[in-house]
């Protein structure tokens, strides 16, 4: 159970279990830059050259000739809409009940690209890989069409005019009884529109009831903070001001609803320079992405933190009150540090726990935090606007009775998609059956609108008026940046027309709703500003001040012992799907999950000694009994998860999601398999006694872990490769020595064959990656996806190791497999835009050319694909089109995809290749825009995708030529370093050596500093 | 004796028909890839509205940026809303036949579908806003748009083309203010001008793949 082990000079870094293990498809990815042995097409050469022979002799009589194109400008042209060029609309994205601020790209009246809003205080102009993604979804050609009428296996379209008469002749008896068996069922929003359509709603319809469900729910959270509070406060961190974060189970910087917030502050803290680095606690049982950026990782059974943490306090009660610990009290040397370094930092510091401890464990750490002085400080508490709320699951619980019962005769499903996410026990679905009529407000003609009598289609937010809440609280609107596509309501326009409100748009309703906030003086002027700047100021909540309920109680649930042959299971949020929602975005399910780097499926998750102990072989399916259910998935192994636990995440399995994450009716295969079915509505999040087998049956994960690696020849040599990839060391190590990483890797002087550039003139493009701040969340891959046209390949190829992405982030393993939590880092590799550049010496029509500014321009319509760029391209990030992968685009019902494409960046064809430009449209639109106002430009005028994305400001990127530039203080920084330095070929891309911020007493490295590599 | 060998006798008609068809093969495809569809240069395709710029732009003067408004801050000069033509159209010419197509516009809001003339390959990206402010006038690329009654393409705009200008921009600059002018002529040696003109500008263009292609 420690975390003593500290990457350092000795240990060795390695990318999967398969490489430690020398294995046949390891070596196949490294050897070959193209893996021939994984090509299932098995073409012949000289059956390639005979096809492609016929083939040109029956081509070249078409396409001498322009196709003729048409202009047609608007009729009346919107004042300020300059054609074809960008505008910016501040909006905001809601997920897990808090609004992310965004700003949101439109070209001629079409969103194309989502970035934060850097005045929100939730994003800062940071973003999460769901809201990079959610342009895709916007675009979607599987998302509902209309509304739908379904009686029995016929869903036939219907007009709105139809469905107002239903709800005029349907509701008008429920409006009568005071709406006596009418029951709405509502994803949890932070909307004040909502909250105020519902309290009309209440009072309209007195006897009608309102539920709220969310799958990813709050339950555990908001009970703990009643138990030790005496109320549902919601807590808020200032991460900036905490010394040292021990996060309990807690994927603070990723999975919270507040992540983007608090990733940045968490970052913003680890700059060793200014020698005030926090310190970062994680204990665990799956290995999240908050895992991989702590400094010491406990990997526990989630159903034994609460004992962990019950030690934790009785460590701190007797140092808290200053008194001498007892004799041999705290025997575990991570509690003892992290004991003392808490009292320490008394006041600056924070305890979190995630929403998959039971309530005792948050009690406890609201206690913790109030004996620490933390809260006012590190730890503030915000009053919710609904703590009456009765908990989800209570919620539907009583739902699923009402209906068995046949209280309830009309049920609305607000958004949501009760009938597959709802837990397994509650049988959601057959009660839904029951209801007589059932009205289902969604996205996507769904699961649950498949089982409901009338579908309706939602607005997706892009689409919207509406309002939503910051997890602080501060007052978010968000304005439509394109009219509903295919006439979406959203939750409060539905509501209104239900209740016959007239009018009933939601720019009305916002509106109203601001004004009731606001004031009605001057509403005109804030209004205006209020949308242009996407919030207003200063509106947050106020801080309270809540004491501890007397007697709480200190019981922690113990440790529920496993049984023999049993483990423990873990429910988790998807890092792509989330809770199944977004399943059908092929962009998230190709996106490597952190840490494992599956694409396109999920997986039953254990650490390799667990798999042994059961017989589980790598690449099979197990099978899970859990509670009388069985599920079948494939097994992933993860060296650092907690043993004796088994976690799956949820929303997979999808029967009607569309046509990426499966469609029954289309015979659309689903994509991973439903966990929803193992869930039980008692424990949510963690379960023991579930029984894992194995089933013998054989099942390739389509994972990248072992995909682009930098070879090096033979075992050992990688091993030493590795640390000159990628270094790090500890505080200690940097103060003693802030060269340390340079001097990792000493070669004779450099000398070039070719005549080298000067780029004293003019810019000259660079970038820095802080690997102190990467915490590996994706948010950049998806966010180069987005932004250069990348495409999607699926799961087939990806198996074969021809995923597209420019941008990848490499995780590496230190030390041993077997230990409790080897340490994890991340290093986000894309195009280092050489000086020498390595692909252009042998390209052989010069489509890869390098530009007066040090970028390598590739020239696609140059390209004849011969892969030799590739094949000489050390850092493998080039990347080839197989195929033509936008051929769907010529089908009718994919018309609308076009409008998800960047028209700034090129469409790459069948056989060429292509690779990170480092967003080269974005500097030429910053480059013309500047030189047209004869002016030099800024720094920061020009942001990568990726860099814009980045939730902890991890990427820098700017001109090198200016020595004030962010970019160029970050290269000259002690601990930068350049890739493969060594092969000369002077990459433009800087690494900024990981810093790790070890407990002295913890600090194996501290002693071998003698020893280090010089 | 004959110093060919006898089979040479069979292949003599196929020798004639290659004699006859080539030719013929070679000058339809002279044809074909000179006509003004292929190469561009004297592209003229019918308009839906008989649209004259020789009447708008030379007989009444009418600046360029008057309709192109965009031209000077952005990459594209933009073919004007129909709300631009009714600004003047609502009291001249009101009822004119020819203007049935515009009015129509103006009253449904459906636009108007202008034929595009000046057509780049996809993936090429110009930049209007970039030539003229740095005093690229019009001529140098459209022709003597003012003096055309219906728009022909007179250059190439090949990149051979773009980049002759790119390497040697001097014989090609003016004044700023002039860039709309479209009979303007430099009172000196275009060169001598362009050349002090692109030392005050600081005009460097770029010969970078990049700077077009992405």
């Amino acid at each position: 159970m420690s975390s003593l082990d500290q990457p350092d000079s000795n240990g060795t870094y390695w990318r999967s279990l398969g490489e430690l293990s020398g294995s046949p498809r390891f070596r196949e990815f490294l050897e070959a830059e193209f893996p021939r042995e994984l090509d299932p097409s098995g073409m012949s050469r000289r059956r390639w050259l005979q096809l492609m022979g016929a083939s040109i002799a029956l081509a070249g009589v078409a396409g001498c000739r322009w196709p003729r194109e048409e202009i047609l400008p608007l009729a009346v042209r919107p004042e300020g809409r300059v054609p074809g060029e960008a505008e910016y609309y501040a909006t905001a994205m809601e997920l897990g009940g808090a609004a992310l601020g965004l700003l949101v790209t439109s070209r001629d009246g079409r969103p194309v690209k989502i970035e934060g809003n850097p005045v929100h205080p939730a994003s800062r102009g940071a973003t999460h890989v769901f809201a990079q993604a959610a342009i895709l979804e916007l675009y979607d050609p599987d998302r509902s069409r209309g509304l739908r009428q379904i009686t029995g296996s016929d869903a036939p379209s219907r007009e709105w005019a139809e469905f107002s008469a239903f709800v005029d002749k349907h509701l008008q008896p429920l409006r009568d009884k005071q709406g006596e068996g009418l029951a709405v069922l509502a994803e949890s929003s932070s909307s004040p529109t909502l909250a105020a359509i519902k309290a009309r709603f209440a009072q309209r319809l007195p006897k009608a009831r309102w539920v709220e469900y969310e799958p990813l729910s709050d339950d555990y959270v908001r009970a703990g903070a009643i138990q030790a509070l005496g109320a549902p406060y919601r807590t808020h961190f200032q991460l900036v001001d905490a010394d040292v974060v021990l996060c309990v189970d807690c994927d603070l910087l990723c999975s919270h609803p507040n992540a983007v917030q608090y990733a940045r502050d968490f970052a913003e803290r680890r700059d060793p320079v200014s020698g005030n680095m926090n310190r970062l606690y994680a204990v665990e049982s799956g290995y999240s992405v908050t895992g991989t950026a702590a400094d010491h990782r406990v990997s526990l059974a989630s159903s034994r933190i609460g004992g962990w943490l019950a030690r934790l306090e009785a460590a701190l009660a007797p140092r808290i009150a200053k008194e001498q610990p007892a004799n041999g009290e705290v025997e575990d040397p991570v509690l003892s540090a992290l004991a003392s370094d808490l009292v320490a930092a008394a006041g600056r510091s924070v305890i979190a726990v995630g929403p998959g401890q039971p309530p005792a464990v948050h009690a406890a750490a609201h206690r913790m935090n109030q004996a620490l002085g933390n809260v006012g400080k590190t730890v503030v508490y915000y009053a919710v606007p609904d703590p009456e709320r009765p908990g989800h699951v209570a919620g539907l619980r009583d739902l699923v009775r009402d209906v068995n019962e046949k209280l309830v005769t009309t049920l609305v499903v607000l958004g949501g998609n009760p009938v597959y996410n709802a837990p397994a026990d509650l049988k959601f679905a057959a009660a839904f059956a029951k209801v007589p009529q059932r009205i289902h407000l969604s996205l996507y003609f769904d699961e649950t609108s498949r089982a409901a009598t009338w579908h309706v289609p939602r607005a997706q937010f892009l689409e919207s008026w509406d309002d939503v809440r910051a997890y602080d609280g501060t007052y978010t609107v968000l304005q439509p940046l394109i009219a509903p596509r295919y006439g979406g309501k959203t939750p409060s326009e539905f509501i209104a027309t239900i209740l016959g409100e007239d009018p009933a748009d939601g720019q009305t309703l916002v509106q109203r709703t601001f004004r009731e906030s606001f004031g009605e003086a001057d509403f005109a002027t804030k209004w205006q500003q209020t949308v242009h700047d996407g919030l207003v100021a200063g509106s947050q909540w106020p801080v309270q001040t809540p004491a501890l309920v007397a007697s709480q109680g200190t019981t922690m649930p113990d440790s529920p012992g496993l049984a023999e042959g049993k483990l423990e299971i873990v429910f988790r949020e998807d890092p792509s799907a989330y809770d199944g929602r977004f399943a059908n975005s092929g962009w998230l399910q190709e996106t490597p999950r952190p840490l494992t780097h599956i694409t396109w499926d999920n997986a039953a998750i254990l650490h390799p000694a667990t798999a042994r102990k059961f017989q589980i072989e790598p690449d099979t399916l197990v099978r899970l009994k859990h509670r009388g259910r069985e599920l079948e998935m494939p097994v992933y192994l993860l060296p650092g998860h907690a043993r004796d636990t088994v976690t799956v995440t949820l929303g997979y399995g999808r029967k009607a999601a569309g046509k990426v994450a499966g469609d029954a009716a289309l015979e659309v295969a689903s994509v991973g398999a439903d966990t929803y079915s193992l869930r039980h509505s008692e424990s949510l999040y963690f379960d023991v006694g579930v029984e894992v087998s194995p089933t013998g049956k054989a099942y390739t994960l389509a994972t990248t872990e072992e995909h682009h690696a930098i070879d090096s020849l033979g075992k050992a040599a990688r091993e030493e490769r590795g640390r000159e990839l990628l270094r790090e060391g500890t505080l200690a190590e940097y103060r003693e020595d802030p060269e340390f990483a340079r001097h990792r890797v000493h070669h004779p002087p450099l000398k070039s064959l070719w005549n080298e550039w000067s780029y004293e003139e003019g810019h000259r493009w660079g970038m820095a990656i802080d690997l102190s701040k990467c915490i590996g969340c994706n948010a950049c891959v998806v966010a180069c996806q987005a932004e250069n046209n990348v495409p999607v390949v699926g799961r087939q190829l990806v198996l074969q190791g021809r995923e597209m992405h420019w941008l990848r982030v490499d995780r590496y393993f230190w030390g041993d497999a077997e230990a409790d939590s080897p340490p994890v880092s991340h290093q986000v590799v894309t195009c280092q835009q050489c000086e020498n550049a390595p692909c252009e010496q042998v390209c052989p029509v010069a489509a890869t050319v390098h530009s007066h500014e040090g970028l390598n321009d590739m020239v696609y319509n140059r390209c004849i694909g011969t892969r030799y760029c590739a094949n000489n391209c050390p850092y493998k990030v080039r990347r080839f089109n197989y195929f033509y992968f936008h051929w769907d685009l010529e089908k009718p019902e994919n018309e609308v995809k076009k409008m998800v494409y960047n028209p700034e960046v090129t469409i790459r064809s069948r056989g060429v290749m292509e690779k990170c430009t480092y967003c080269v449209q974005r500097i030429q639109a910053g480059k013309i825009v500047a030189k047209n106002e004869r002016r030099p430009m800024v720094d920061g005028e020009v942001r990568s995708a990726c860099q814009q994305a980045c939730p902890t400001r991890a990427i820098e990127f700017g001109d090198l030529n200016d020595p004030d530039s962010r970019v160029a203080k970050s290269q000259a920084a002690e601990r930068a370093y350049a890739m493969l330095a060594e092969l000369n070929a002077k990459p433009r891309t800087n690494y900024l050596a990981r810093i790790r911020n070890p407990h002295p007493s913890l600090d194996k490295t501290e002693h071998e500093h003698a020893r280090h590599t010089g | 004796m004959s110093p060919f060998p006898p089979w040479i006798d069979r292949v003599r008609p196929l020798l004639a028909a290659v004699l006859v068809a080539g030719p013929l093969y070679a000058l339809g495809l002279a044809y074909y890839v000179s006509s003004p569809e292929t190469v561009d240069v004297g592209y003229s395709p019918q308009q839906p509205v008989p649209f004259s710029h020789a009447l708008h732009a030379g007989k009444l003067a009418l600046d360029c940026r008057y309709c192109h408004s965009t031209v000077e801050r952005a990459a594209r000069a933009a073919v004007p809303p129909t709300a631009t033509c009714m600004n003047c159209h609502r009291l001249i010419a009101a009822d004119s036949e020819k203007l049935a197509a515009v009015r129509e516009s103006f009253t449904t809001g459906n636009p108007i579908h202008w034929v595009r003339v000046h057509d780049l390959p996809d993936f090429a990206y110009f930049n209007h806003s970039a030539h003229v402010t740095r005093g690229v006038s019009c001529v140098s690329c459209h022709g003597r748009i003012d003096k055309m009654d219906q728009v022909t393409q007179v250059e190439t705009l090949r990149m051979g083309w773009c980049l002759d200008c790119h390497r040697n921009p001097e014989p090609h600059l003016r004044p700023r203010e002039l860039v709309t002018d479209l009979d303007w002529i430099p009172g000196e040696d275009p060169v001598q001008l362009g050349t002090r003109l692109r030392e005050e500008l600081n005009i460097n263009p770029s010969t970078d793949c990049s700077t077009c292609h992405r």
